[in-house]
């Protein structure tokens, strides 16, 4: 018998059993520990994030619906909400005074790996058709957690701008993906 | 509300939610974007939609300490793990059935992959997700309910598979009232394109070999996306 699918062990969470949220664990630790990591840049802080991420697995599992998306975005998606928490208390709404920080390469040869994922084929035609700062901001807020001062301050274009920007670019990317 | 003002209003929704997802948005809007039922499905979408971006943020391997911790946290280890301060015998029997646990992940990684297995998601008439049901392609066929229903008084709910091609469904039992079956057609072997449904029948299930009574849910099998 081939292994239980994400989608079956999340139902089996919800149904309480124990060893089904193990599997996911087994199975999915190193990806979902990548997604922390890459929001904190911290390891400690990404055990953090992880551990509060798994206790919400098992509180929502329910929620998931598999009609809605892939096991994996859902599981990545809750690794990242409880990274970006970690990171909103750590506070981020100053500008980072470490050089470092979003220096990885998210330039649009990059978004070639997107090929790669269902869907990413279409996401990444989307994203070329957006204006360069405003796919970098969009980018750097996904896989760093940056939020819209720290855009500001890396793309060096006034706050009111970027939020509008960022705004109107989801919007776009919406309908371009529709 | 005007259709402008409606236009507006769904922008206004969507925009928040993809800035939910994005990570924009400051500790208390995200938390009313997470505690508004109403945000659910545009933030759902939003999730799929920039999921291919996660492809952007390596794997790493977390602290091998990471699980202990969490299993304390969700309660203390399960049963096996359990034993501190049973005699040195047993722990020893625990450690050697980790280690087989052990191996048998290790077994499991290395397989030759095989092709995708199948699923489906049956919906009731609503559309909301009723039933997930995924099937090996070596001919087992499981089902799970998503938000399992009180079966009217009297009645019984059945599984059947229909595959292409075939001019009636083959039974394949009756579905238990916690709602979760397992099963491995001797007949038929699951495929992409076989229909599975749920029907309501009398006790027993429907004497004819047939379905007899409503179809309560139905779906049909894909290869299944992601892993």
């Amino acid at each position: 018998m081939t292994e239980k699918s994400l989608a079956m062990l999340l139902v089996d969470v919800s149904n309480g059993e124990r060893n089904a949220l193990r599997g996911i664990y087994q199975r999915q630790n190193v990806r979902l520990f990548g997604v922390a990591n890459a929001v904190l840049r911290d390891r400690d802080q990404a055990a953090d994030a992880l551990h509060n991420a798994f206790i919400n697995i098992q509180r929502r599992a329910s929620q998931y619906d598999p009609t809605r998306g892939a096991p994996e975005a859902w599981l990545a998606a809750i690794a990242r909400y409880a990274a970006l928490d970690i990171l909103r208390a750590r506070g981020r709404e100053m500008p980072s005074d470490d050089p470092a920080l979003g220096d990885t390469p998210v330039e649009p040869e990059a978004l070639v790996a997107l090929e790669s994922q269902e869907n990413g084929t279409r996401l990444r035609a989307c994203l070329e058709e957006l204006p360069e700062k405003n796919r970098r901001g969009i980018v750097l807020a996904f896989v760093h957690g940056f939020s819209h001062p720290q855009i500001a301050a890396k793309l060096e274009l006034p706050l009111g701008t970027v939020k509008a920007w960022i705004r109107r670019g989801l919007l776009s990317l919406r309908e371009c993906m529709a | 509300m005007t259709p402008e003002q409606q236009a507006a209003a769904e922008d206004e929704k969507q925009g928040l939610a993809a800035e939910y997802v994005l990570g924009t948005l400051d500790a208390a809007e995200a938390r009313a974007v997470r505690d508004n039922p109403a945000m659910a499905v545009a933030v759902a979408d939003w999730e799929a939609r920039l999921a291919p971006l996660l492809v952007l943020m390596p794997p790493e391997a977390p602290p091998p300490d990471l699980w202990a911790r969490i299993e304390q946290t969700l309660g203390g280890p399960a049963p096996v793990a359990s034993a501190m301060r049973i005699p040195w015998f047993s722990r020893f029997w625990a450690v050697g059935a980790t280690a087989v646990a052990a191996g048998l992940a290790v077994l499991m990684v290395t397989q030759r992959p095989e092709p995708a297995p199948l699923m489906t998601v049956l919906l009731t008439s609503q559309e909301a997700p009723a039933f997930l049901v995924e099937a090996d392609r070596g001919g087992e066929i499981r089902l799970a309910a998503l938000n399992n229903q009180v079966v009217p008084e009297g009645r019984v709910r059945e599984l059947w598979a229909l595959p292409m091609g075939a001019t009636a469904p083959t039974s394949l039992g009756l579905v238990p009232a916690d709602g979760r079956i397992s099963v491995r057609p001797a007949s038929i072997r699951p495929e992409p394109g076989m229909l599975i449904e749920i029907t309501l029948e009398p006790p027993g299930g429907s004497p004819i070999g047939r379905p007899t009574g409503p179809i309560l849910f139905i779906g049909r099998l894909l290869p299944a996306r992601g892993t």
